[in-house]
């Protein structure tokens, strides 16, 4: 591979990176906070298609990607009632949410097969687009791209550095010795799982207003569930979340590329490359000791007190 | 418990009964193996079906999504025992599942799309989409200034190999230096893998893109790029108005109701069933302005002589990627031969897995 | 609980109930059926007889029956396997690899030994099966014990890589030459295949799926080695303390569960596809895992919500064909009812409290 496949496929690796990104930051805040939410895929395919239809009724991509979220966050929100009021299985909980996204988006979107709308194009960052390697792979993305980069870091920020952000992980590590402390378990998990919901729409919203600008079942093939495992590889942090998910889409775009080149390989060998590369480098990261554990109560439904 | 439940749900059950079905009418069932909403193949057959909807004395019904194993044989059994008359499945792993069947219902007629076992009571069907891909390929061709051409494709399936085939024919008709390059998706419907995946064929340098995909996800990557495209299953200018050139398309319509027909007249006969531009099933999508008139003119007259069948796109010389003879001189591929094909043409890079 | 709804309370009940869960069960899938009734109204369809359609398609005819049982059969030992593991905390997703490699091994038994006689054949599938499902619950196990790798995204990767091996094999090295280029193995001869059950559709597979439900519920309920396993499960710090061979019992679990969902695959592969193609990968690794919680882990539970499910699943076939509603809307109401039957079983423990304040 010459360097003038090198540069376009780090941007590739960019690009298909973010969907997942924003799905695995929302799974990271919702995670934290001591709840699991395996409903990813079906909350970011409603995001997709809300994002697809707000765009097309409204012309508004800005809109459009805002409510995409607001609608993942309403899903998400049917979690949030099974699981935090009903104490429902979180793991079930998630995969009927999957179930159900799916099949809604299907029903709802089938009409609008075969129509257009409109979305973010690439936006050159003045200035920094014309760096030599970095303008092309980092500042000539667009919007949405700029936007997810954000966000990690802004994550980062607040569960670490603020009040708000340390009672969620308190509610996640230990919930009962936060309730002791006079923190609302069950208020702090309701944000994790809502703003959890709100980030994965966004990432269902990349796949249909950027990523491309058109709707099918299925937009995002399987990318939720890719989600839910990078959670884990970025060991619950969001930098490495940012990591892992530039990683994932890299190696994607560059099995690709190798095929593009003419390689006699099996496809179905190549397309193993992302999930074997992703476990290897799993077992390599725990095996050197950066263990990193879940939040201690995620999964377990904090129960009523009385 | 839960015994009891089920006990009480299957009392419940026999009083409700099933519901009988109308008899009349020509009942006609179709099974697709993705979604109607895939935007390409199954959403192509049901185009077809809903133009037989409209005939007189003629009902339809369809099950999407069903998977080509043991789900598919009890969506078939469930359409015979329910009376339908005529039903179509219109994927490939549907072909043992059907013939099981069709055994067991001897009174139905079972039609199959893009196998290759008939029986008694079941035949099989397909169009030449070959024929139209033969013709994008011209365009292509002649568009292209880089002599090279990105295909972007779903599964490495005869199907496919045979459109990948006749579209380089077609290129290195009007351009013997053009080369295509592959790149398999191993999906149908992933719009942003597709797109991602012509964008590697584009980083490679080619300067027109096709897909064997149900998504325009390819479509749009040419556009961003500013250079063209060829679609498929349908028009596809809408999504790529300044790339898109033409699209080889699926038209099923007419040849369901040609079916109907044969079968309310009592003249339907089990066989394969495979035809092509001549009978309109696959046809090519009006071609872009940008291609010139010669070019649209030459398409044009190929187009003729293939509907005529004056031409095959199958005619030897035909050499592999290895340089071997596949195809003699002064010969043209059989159907068996194209059905099964595995191999690609000269001047194809990619592999055949 | 703490969701002070202006009176309402929950209380937790002295006795969580029993017989009155069937009401909340009935009552939970009452409501999404309403739901589902309502929706149907929405889309222009008969909104109860849309529901005997769905019933009917299920529960209405003998052959219904017997197709829910043919589906619920992989699905059924798929959720075995994971509740197996489940029970140890192991959070095993892998179920739809071991299920593709459990295909894969008695695909290899088929094709290798076609002249063996049925009574030598099928054995030998099963424990190809067996073996290389087993082998691919046990890598995730060891790199886990070993590597401290976290075994959910481990199982879930290997999904991903078991189905593309399978593609591999089956468009590569094993296609079948006279299928003129598609994907698929050569059929089976006859003594490969799981036979039918008398004059009935089902297969032998169905009563090795219930002998196993059995042997499992005796293994887990009446040995030492089963005893183990729960204590460790209940508690895994202190099953290390007690001097339970966790590492071992994480192995041996994870290996029968690979098995079990292999055995899953080698019933598709022989009883009802008779031969090996992608097309048999449609998700039952998954759909196990939302059985195996729904039925809270009890191998007998299993089998009754496997069969539901199946039903649900062959129901909405019926809908489909009797009224075109999309396949969608199969999705839709299977998550309805899965989340009010979840959100219902609160009442299992619970009760409510109306209180009258002022």
């Amino acid at each position: 591979m010459t360097a003038e496949l090198i540069v376009p496929l780090l941007a590739a690796a960019i690009q298909s990176g973010t969907p997942i990104l924003y799905a695995t930051l929302g799974e990271i805040l919702t995670e934290k906070s001591g709840v699991l939410n395996l409903g990813v895929e079906g909350i970011m395919i409603v995001g997709a298609l809300a994002a697809f239809v707000v765009a097309k009724l409204s012309g508004n991509p800005a809109l459009a990607f805002a409510l995409a979220g607001t609608a993942g966050m309403i899903l998400a929100a049917g979690h949030g009632v099974v699981c935090l009021w009903f104490l429902g299985n979180q793991v079930v909980s998630g995969l009927a949410l999957t179930i159900f996204g799916l099949g809604l988006a299907d029903y709802l979107g089938t009409p609008l097969i075969g129509q257009t709308a409109p979305g973010f194009d690439k936006l050159p960052l003045p200035g920094l687009a014309q760096l030599p390697v970095l303008g092309p792979v980092f500042f000539q993305q667009d919007l949405l791209v700029y936007l997810a980069v954000l966000v990690a870091p802004l994550l980062w920020l607040f569960l670490n550095k603020t009040r708000w952000g340390l009672n969620l992980r308190a509610v996640g590590e230990y919930p009962d010795a936060a309730a002791a402390a006079g923190v609302s378990v069950l208020r702090y998990r309701w944000a994790g799982v809502l703003g959890g919901g709100f980030l994965v729409g966004l990432g269902g919203a990349y796949l249909s207003l950027a990523y491309t600008h058109l709707w099918t079942s299925g937009l995002t093939a399987g990318r939720g569930w890719i989600a839910v495992a990078l959670v884990i590889f970025a060991f619950w942090r969001p930098g490495r979340a940012l990591f892992g998910a530039y990683l994932f889409g890299g190696v994607m775009a560059f099995q690709l590329r190798l095929q593009a080149t003419g390689t006699h390989l099996p496809s179905s060998l190549l397309l193993m490359l992302p999930y074997a590369l992703t476990v290897i480098v799993l077992v390599l990261a725990s095996w050197k000791g950066r263990q990193a554990n879940a939040p201690a109560a995620l999964g377990i439904n904090y129960e009523p007190q009385d | 418990m839960k015994s009891k439940v089920m006990v009480m749900i299957f009392v419940l059950m026999l009083a409700l009964g099933t519901t009988p079905a109308g008899a009349k009418d020509l009942q006609v069932g179709f099974v697709y193996v993705s979604p109607v909403g895939d935007a390409g193949w199954s959403y192509a057959h049901d185009q077809g079906r809903l133009f037989i909807d409209k005939m007189e004395g003629v009902t339809t019904a369809y099950v999407e999504s069903v998977p080509e194993g043991p789900d598919s044989e009890r969506v078939m059994l469930n359409m015979a025992r329910k009376n339908y008359d005529l039903i179509f499945a219109t994927s490939f792993g549907y072909m043992d599942p059907m013939l099981k069947v069709a055994k067991k219902f001897p009174k139905v007629t079972f039609m199959h799309c893009s196998g290759f076992k008939t029986s008694e009571n079941m035949g099989n069907y397909f169009g030449r989409m070959y024929q139209a891909r033969y013709l994008s390929g011209i365009v292509a061709g002649a568009m292209t200034k880089a002599n090279t051409l990105g295909y972007v494709a779903a599964f490495p399936i005869p199907e496919v190999i045979r459109g990948i085939n006749a579209f380089t024919l077609g290129a290195q008709s009007v351009n013997p230096d053009v080369q295509v390059r592959v790149v398999w998706t191993k999906t149908w419907y992933d719009p942003a893998t597709e797109k991602e995946a012509a964008k590697s064929l584009l980083d490679v340098g080619a300067d027109v893109i096709a897909q064997h995909q149900d998504s325009p996800g390819p479509q749009e990557a040419a556009q961003e790029k500013g250079v063209y495209s060829i679609g498929y299953n349908t028009d596809m200018s809408a999504f790529a108005p300044k790339a898109h050139l033409c699209a080889p398309i699926w038209n099923w319509g007419p040849f369901y109701a040609q079916m109907v027909e044969a079968v309310r007249a009592g003249k339907w006969e089990s066989k394969a069933y495979w035809y092509g531009l001549e009978n309109g099933i696959v046809d090519l999508s009006p071609m872009s302005d940008k291609v010139p008139a010669d070019i649209q003119s030459k398409v044009m007259a190929e187009k003729k002589a293939i509907k005529a069948g004056a031409q095959k796109v199958f005619t030897g010389p035909i050499k592999d990627q290895a340089g071997q003879v596949k195809i003699a001189a002064g010969q043209s591929g059989s159907d068996e031969e194209l059905l099964g094909m595995n191999w690609f043409v000269q001047g194809v890079i990619g592999t055949t897995q | 609980m703490r969701r002070a709804m202006l009176s309402i309370r929950a209380y937790k009940r002295q006795e969580p109930l029993r017989w009155s869960s069937c009401l909340v069960f009935f009552g939970a899938v009452a409501l999404s059926l309403t739901a589902s009734a309502l929706l149907l109204k929405l889309h222009g369809k008969p909104a109860l007889g849309g529901i005997g359609i769905l019933f009917g398609g299920a529960f209405g005819s003998l052959w219904a029956i017997e197709d829910c049982l043919i589906k619920a059969v992989p699905i059924f030992l798929c959720s075995l396997g994971v509740a197996i593991a489940f029970r140890l905390q192991i959070w095993n997703i892998g179920a739809e690899g071991q299920f593709a490699l459990g295909a894969i091994g008695a695909t290899w038994a088929a094709l290798s030994f076609p002249g063996l006689p049925w009574y030598a054949l099928l054995p030998a599938m099963a424990g190809a099966a067996f073996v290389l499902g087993g082998l691919w619950g046990l890598i995730p196990a060891l790199l886990k014990l070993h590597m401290r790798a976290n075994e959910i995204i481990v199982t879930l990767m290997m999904n991903y890589i078991a189905i593309l091996l399978l593609d591999y094999l089956v468009y590569g090295r094993w296609k079948d030459p006279l299928s003129f280029g598609f994907p698929m193995t050569p059929e089976f001869t006859p003594a490969a295949i799981v036979g039918k059950i008398g004059s009935t559709n089902l297969n032998w597979g169905l009563a090795v799926c219930l002998v196993t439900a059995v042997l499992i519920w005796v293994f887990f309920g009446f040995t030492r080695l089963g005893f183990e396993f729960r204590a460790a499960g209940e508690n895994v710090r202190a099953s290390r303390y007690a001097g339970l061979p966790y590492p071992r019992l994480v192995c041996l679990a994870m290996i029968l569960s690979g098995a079990l969902a292999g055995w899953a695959g080698f019933m598709e592969a022989s009883a009802t596809i008779n031969r090996l193609q992608p097309s048999i990968m449609v998700g039952y690794g998954y759909t196990a895992i939302v059985v195996a919680w729904l039925a809270r882990l009890n191998p007998l539970t299993i089998g009754v919500a496997s069969f539901l499910l199946a039903a649900l699943r062959v129901g909405v076939e019926n809908l489909q064909l009797d009224l075109q509603v999309p396949a969608a809307f199969g999705g839709i109401m299977e998550g309805m009812i899965l989340l009010t039957v979840l959100a219902g079983s609160f009442f299992m423990e619970y009760g409510l409290r109306f209180r009258r304040t002022s």
